[in-house]
């Protein structure tokens, strides 16, 4: 009861009270600020909100720009996603494709990010220059990585010229003729373009995880292993699914070391999604029909992303404690 | 339960090939059960004898001997030395429980030891409630207990506790010590405490180790330290103020022994035993509590209020005599003295230290009854 007493007097109090010159300057300010805030909203609505919207629109109906404006199309409710869904074979393999790389991508990427990452936390001689060196690979442009590994995996490239020294001349391989091994080349190109995000990242995961927990488990008689799979790889999970998520969010829109790499080729054997909704758009003219792909890509990777989230998403959001 | 002797044997560690010593030829003996405490400011090298006792870290030189054998070439998940660390270092990813089964789960102990093992110690600490709760949910203290926890569980036959209590708060702190010194009584484990608060020091440990500067310059009893501090830093270091040392130099004058310092000379004859009195230089050393405001011209010394500090029942008067501070404990009952005003002082004659100023260890030319610093409850 003294409480609620106490907290209506402030309350009579504050009405009654005549505001401060400062209190008056506040008050402006917050409206000063509250109107500065409009430009950037301005050009989020119509950079994204309104083609997203647009976009959206399109995709219910069957607008191509040989007929006319997006307005004179007709609406055909939820025939592309049906379309997409339940009869579009290429859409769903390129779906399935695209998923299966990432996954390897994801998983090669991880492996290789963490053991480089363990390894650097030791001293060594040339480390600096070594990091530079592991780091270079993710400086450069997806197109232009597309294209440094196109010329190296040509059939008298230097990738195959280095297998026939080590393995004799039947080890030569036609990279962008066999569906399965212009996949691998796919995956062999952006495993080397983004490994050094994942050891960059676990990297300072693993610097920044408290020293003392790993001693006490030294002296519990833990080994190096379980030191590290029962007390450091729990306490890098937070890190690893952020470094998961933002990879995962890139390599699902693989696209430019696809084009320049095989262009989806052999066939469609390396087709990925995005790769397929830019032929829909930019080859056949199908606009609404990408947009409806497009947009099923994007619900799919929400939920992708949300489940990833999942196990963490409390601790992140919980802050210090 | 094993009752282990563990020996320090001229233990050394340098870093930097030798450019930095952080413990320098340290000696030191602990009987089984015995609960000694190792106290000094930060940096004197505390935390680093625990490591190399617990084997984190290797010695430069020494020998570390449990129970008459050799450890420094044993592991240290293998020597059967528990540490509790000042940050506790709990696994937050894991759930109480799981804290406390981790070192017998790592010794592959069947399952229905473990949860045995583990709901006894749980138990012990009082932390059976939550035993199921992620550890990262757990307060300051609750975290400090599945610290120890974790350790005692595995059974070890001596216990390091590094600054165990520092994070706490003063109220955690205080249930906390009443906690360790009641599982001391309890378990009869052979601990040594680090710590750099003196009231912890002296509240929880049988012994106290004083160390400064990477060496060890008293080992003493607790009930003996403050009554009789065997080195200048350990008289400078103890108490609250601690206590107030003054140079000087022993003179014979008619037939009285006089202390001669700068300022002040004090008349000795009635105290000190005239046949074994040092020529060289001196420190005397006087506990804040044998000082006393007297009238002027009626005191030892005169000097000037510089600071007066009322801490409860008690007040810390500090003066100024000769451009040095010298701190007097008096009761906050009195009417305090105003800061710039000039005082004389008296000195207690029966309670002083005496101390050799080239190698800084005590001279005893008399007993000493006071107890300077207090033992805390």
């Amino acid at each position: 009861m003294k409480t609620e007493a106490s907290s209506k007097t402030t309350t009579i109090d504050q009405q009654n009270a005549v505001p401060t010159p400062e209190a008056r300057g506040k008050k402006s300010g917050r409206g000063i600020s509250r109107y500065m805030t409009v430009p950037g909203l301005l050009v989020s609505l119509f950079v994204l909100v309104i083609p997203l919207l647009v976009a959206l629109y399109m995709s219910f109906t069957n607008w191509t720009p040989t007929r006319g404006t997006l307005l004179e199309a007709n609406l055909i409710g939820f025939e592309n996603y049906s379309e997409l869904l339940f009869w579009d074979n290429r859409f769903v393999h390129a779906v399935v494709r695209t998923l299966l790389i990432s996954g390897i991508c994801l998983v090669l990427e991880f492996s290789l990010g963490l053991g480089l990452a363990v390894l650097f936390l030791r001293e060594f001689r040339g480390k600096s220059l070594l990091f530079s060196a592991f780091l270079t690979p993710m400086m450069v442009l997806p197109v232009v990585v597309g294209y440094i590994f196109w010329m190296l995996f040509q059939s008298n490239g230097p990738i195959n010229q280095i297998l026939e020294i080590i393995f004799g001349a039947e080890a030569a391989v036609q990279w962008f003729r066999s569906p399965n091994h212009a996949v691998a080349a796919v995956i062999i190109t952006e495993v080397w373009h983004w490994t050094p995000l994942f050891f960059l990242i676990l990297l300072s995961g693993l610097k920044s995880i408290p020293e003392n927990p790993v001693r006490a488990a030294i002296i519990l008689g833990a080994s190096p292993g379980q030191v590290f799979w029962r007390v450091v790889m729990p306490m890098l999970k937070p890190v690893i699914i952020v470094a998961f998520i933002i990879r995962a969010m890139e390599v699902i829109k693989l696209f430019d070391e696809v084009f320049m790499l095989t262009r989806g080729g052999p066939g469609s054997s390396t087709e990925t999604i995005s790769l397929y909704i830019y032929k829909l758009a930019f080859n056949d003219f199908q606009l609404a029909y990408a947009a409806a792909a497009a947009f099923l890509v994007l619900i799919g990777s929400l939920t992708l992303i949300h489940l990833m989230l999942l196990p963490v998403r409390d601790r992140l959001l919980e802050g210090n404690r | 339960m094993s009752k282990p002797k563990l020996e320090l044997v001229a233990l050394r560690k340098e870093y930097d090939n030798g450019a930095v010593v952080a413990v320098d030829d340290i000696d030191l003996t602990i009987s089984a059960g015995e609960t000694i405490a190792l106290l000094g400011s930060s940096g004197c090298g505390k935390s680093t004898t625990l490591n190399m006792i617990v084997g984190l870290e290797q010695p430069t030189s020494g020998d570390i001997h449990v129970d008459g054998q050799s450890v420094v070439k044993i592991p240290a998940g293998k020597r059967n030395i528990g540490l509790v660390f000042q940050d506790y270092a709990v696994f937050t990813s894991m759930t109480v429980y799981k804290n406390l089964a981790f070192g017998l789960e790592i010794r592959k102990k069947p399952r229905r030891e473990i949860s045995k093992a583990v709901f006894e110690v749980a138990e012990l600490l009082g932390i059976t409630e939550r035993l199921k709760i992620p550890a990262r949910e757990l307060g300051g203290s609750e975290l400090q207990r599945v610290a120890i926890g974790r350790t005692l569980v595995t059974k070890p036959d001596i216990l390091l506790l590094d600054e165990p209590l520092s994070n706490l708060e003063a109220e955690s702190r205080l249930a906390m010590r009443r906690e360790l010194r009641r599982l001391q009584q309890e378990i009869g484990l052979t601990i040594i405490y680090v710590t750099h608060d003196q009231i912890e020091a002296l509240s929880l440990a049988n012994k106290i180790a004083v160390m400064n500067a990477g060496k060890i310059v008293q080992v003493e009893l607790t009930t003996e330290i403050c009554r009789r501090p065997g080195h200048v830093f350990v008289a400078g270091f103890l108490g609250s103020p601690p206590m107030n040392l003054f140079q000087g130099r022993f003179k014979h004058h008619a037939d009285q022994l006089y202390f001669e310092h700068g300022v002040f000379s004090l008349n000795l004859s009635s105290t000190l035993n005239l046949v074994s009195i040092p020529s060289g230089r001196v420190i005397l050393g006087v506990g804040p509590e044998s000082l006393r405001l007297v009238s002027p011209g009626s005191g030892d010394a005169s000097g000037l209020v510089s600071r007066v500090e009322t801490m409860g029942s008690e007040r810390v008067i500090t003066v100024e005599i000769g451009g040095q501070a010298v701190h007097i404990l008096d009761s906050a009952a009195v009417l305090p003295p105003r800061t710039e005003e000039a005082v004389d002082i008296a000195f207690d004659l029966n309670t002083l230290h005496i101390f050799d100023a080239d190698s800084n260890l005590r001279i005893d030319l008399h007993e000493t009854k006071v107890d300077h610093c207090e033992p805390a409850n």
